[in-house]
C-alpha cells in the first residue's frame, strides 16, 4: 500500500511529499486569502451591480426632472448634490420629547426636498412635484445603498479583514434584495401607477368616491359617510400625487374636533409578509397600523389612549418589492374583501349612533378619491 | 424553483468531486499501468464537476408584467381593459361611458403577471 503511495523509486517519493507539502501548504497558509478572494469578489461584483443601479436612478431622476425644468438650466449638479443629502437623527440618550424633535427634523428634511424640487422643477404641478419627490427619495437611497456597501468592501481591502467580507457577504443577499425594490420603485413612481403601499388609501378611496371632501391636515383629506346608521369618518392621503401625509395629526384632529367622541379607529396599511405567507391576504389585529418612523403613531397611540377608544388594525400582505411598486393583481382585488371585512367589523364592534374613523394609511400616488 | 435547481446542481457537484477523490486514491494506491488513465478519468470528473458548479445555473428567470387600467361607469355595468398610459390613475372620470353615456372612470389600476421569458 505504501509503496503504492510513495512509488518505488527515490524521485517519485521526493515528488508526493513535494506535492503533499504544497497541497498541505496551501490549505494551511493561504486558506484565509482564499475566503477573503471569494468573498471580496462576491463583494465587488455586488457593488458594481449597485453602482449600476445608483448610474441608472440618477439618470431616471434628471429624465424626470427635466420634463419640468427651466430649459438650459444646470440640474445635473444640483441633483447630484442632493444625492448626498441627508437627516441626522435626534440625540435619544435623552429621550424625553424624542419624538417631537424628530418629527421636527422629518419636517425640516421634507420641506428642503419639497423646496429643491420646486427650484429645479418650476414647472410641475402639486401631483408631479410629489411624484418627483418620490423619484429622488428612490435615487437618494440607492446612492446611499452604493455608497454604504462600497465603503465596506474598500475598508476589508485596506484592512485585509475576513470578518468584514463575511459580514458584507452575509447580508448581500437582503442588500441587493432592497436595491431592486427601490430600483423598480423608480420606475413606478415616474409614472405615476399605484404602489402596493397605497392599499390603505385605496381602501379608504372606495368609500369615500364621489363624497365632499375637506383638507383636515397636510396632504390629508376627510369625507363622512354613514354606514348602517354609524357616522364614519375616512381619511387618506390626498391623491393622485405621491403623498403620505400626517395621518396621525388627522387623527388626532378629527377626535379633538369630535370631543373624543369615537366609538372606534380602524386603521388599513400594507404590511411586510413573512417568507410562505400569500401576497393580498388579509390579517386583522389591534394597535396603529403605521409604519412612519414614530411621531405619527405616536399621536394616533396618544389621542386613542386619552379618549379610551379601541384601536384595529386591518392589513394586506405584501414584500417590500411589491409595496413599492406597481400595484399586483392580488392587492388590488384584496381591496375589496377588506372593504366588505372593514363594513362587517364596524356593524358588529360598534352601535348605531356610533362615530367611526376610518384611516387608510399609505402612498397614494396613482389614487384619487 | 430556482432554489431547488441550485441545491440539485451542488449536490451533483459534489457526487462528482468524491468520485474524481476516489479514482486519485485507487490511482495513487494501485501499483499499475492503468494508474495514470484512472489518474485522468479522476480529472475529467473534476473538471466536470467544476463546469457544472460554475456554469450549470441558468440566469433567474424574468417575469414580464402587464400594467392594466380597468375602467368602469358609474351608471351601468360597462367594463374596460386596456394597457396602463402615462396619466392614467384610479378614479379619474373620462367623460361619457360608451354604453349608456354616464360618467366612464378608472376603476383601477394593477400588473399581471403573463409569462415568463
Amino acid at each position: 500500500m505504501l509503496t503504492g503511495l510513495f512509488g518505488d523509486d527515490i524521485t517519485s517519493t521526493l515528488i508526493n511529499i513535494i506535492w503533499l507539502a504544497i497541497f498541505f501548504s496551501i490549505i494551511l497558509l493561504f486558506n484565509q486569502r482564499i475566503q477573503i478572494w471569494n468573498y471580496q469578489r462576491n463583494a465587488e461584483r455586488a457593488t458594481m451591480k449597485l453602482q449600476m443601479l445608483a448610474e441608472k436612478s440618477k439618470e431616471e431622476a434628471l429624465a424626470n426632472i427635466q420634463k419640468f425644468a427651466v430649459e438650459g438650466s444646470d440640474i445635473k449638479s444640483k441633483v447630484n448634490s442632493m444625492l448626498d443629502f441627508f437627516a441626522i437623527e435626534p440625540v435619544d440618550r435623552d429621550p424625553f420629547g424624542v419624538l417631537m424633535r424628530l418629527e421636527h427634523i422629518l419636517n425640516n428634511r421634507r420641506d428642503r426636498i419639497k423646496a429643491f424640487v420646486s427650484q429645479v422643477a418650476p414647472k410641475a404641478g402639486r401631483v408631479e412635484a410629489a411624484n418627483v419627490e418620490d423619484v429622488l427619495e428612490a435615487a437618494m437611497a440607492l446612492n446611499f445603498i452604493f455608497k454604504v456597501v462600497r465603503h465596506f468592501l474598500l475598508l476589508g481591502k485596506k484592512t485585509k479583514s475576513l470578518m468584514i467580507f463575511v459580514q458584507l457577504d452575509m447580508q448581500l443577499p437582503l442588500i441587493m434584495k432592497i436595491a431592486d425594490a427601490y430600483y423598480k420603485a423608480q420606475k413606478t413612481f415616474s409614472s405615476g401607477k399605484p404602489i402596493g403601499d397605497g392599499f390603505g388609501p385605496l381602501v379608504a378611496s372606495k368609500l369615500m368616491f364621489g363624497l365632499p371632501k375637506r383638507v383636515i391636515a397636510e396632504d390629508i383629506v376627510c369625507s363622512e359617510l354613514n354606514i348602517e346608521n354609524r357616522r364614519v369618518y375616512v381619511i387618506k392621503a390626498e391623491g393622485p400625487g405621491g403623498f403620505v401625509g400626517k395621518p396621525g395629526e388627522a387623527i388626532k384632529k378629527l377626535i379633538e374636533e369630535l370631543e373624543g367622541k369615537v366609538a372606534r379607529i380602524f386603521m388599513i396599511d400594507a404590511a411586510s409578509k413573512l417568507e410562505g405567507e400569500a401576497t393580498g391576504e388579509i390579517v386583522e389585529g389591534v394597535g396603529a397600523a403605521i409604519g412612519d418612523p414614530g411621531p405619527e403613531k405616536y399621536k394616533i397611540e396618544e389621542v386613542a389612549t386619552k379618549y379610551k377608544i379601541p384601536l384595529d388594525a386591518m392589513i394586506c400582505k405584501m414584500d417590500l418589492e411589491e409595496a413599492l411598486t406597481t400595484m399586483k393583481k392580488e392587492i388590488f382585488e384584496a381591496a375589496n374583501l377588506l372593504l366588505d371585512r372593514l363594513k362587517k367589523a364596524i356593524v358588529e364592534r360598534t352601535k348605531e349612533g356610533d362615530v367611526v374613523i376610518v384611516a387608510g394609511i399609505g402612498n397614494t400616488i396613482g389614487i384619487a378619491q | 424553483m430556482e432554489a431547488n435547481r441550485r441545491s440539485k446542481i451542488s449536490i451533483i457537484s459534489m457526487i462528482l468531486t468524491m468520485g474524481a477523490f476516489i479514482l486519485f486514491l485507487i490511482a495513487t494506491v494501485i501499483n499499475h499501468s492503468y494508474s495514470q488513465i484512472i489518474m485522468f478519468g479522476g480529472l475529467a470528473l473534476l473538471l466536470a464537476s467544476w463546469a457544472i458548479f460554475f456554469f450549470g445555473y441558468k440566469q433567474p428567470q424574468i417575469p414580464i408584467e402587464r400594467v392594466l387600467t380597468i375602467i368602469g361607469c358609474k351608471n351601468c355595468d360597462y367594463k374596460e381593459e386596456r394597457q396602463f398610459m402615462e396619466g392614467d390613475y384610479i378614479f379619474k372620470e373620462l367623460g361619457p361611458c360608451k354604453k349608456c353615456s354616464g360618467l366612464s372612470y378608472i376603476m383601477g389600476i394593477y400588473s399581471v403577471t403573463i409569462k415568463k421569458e
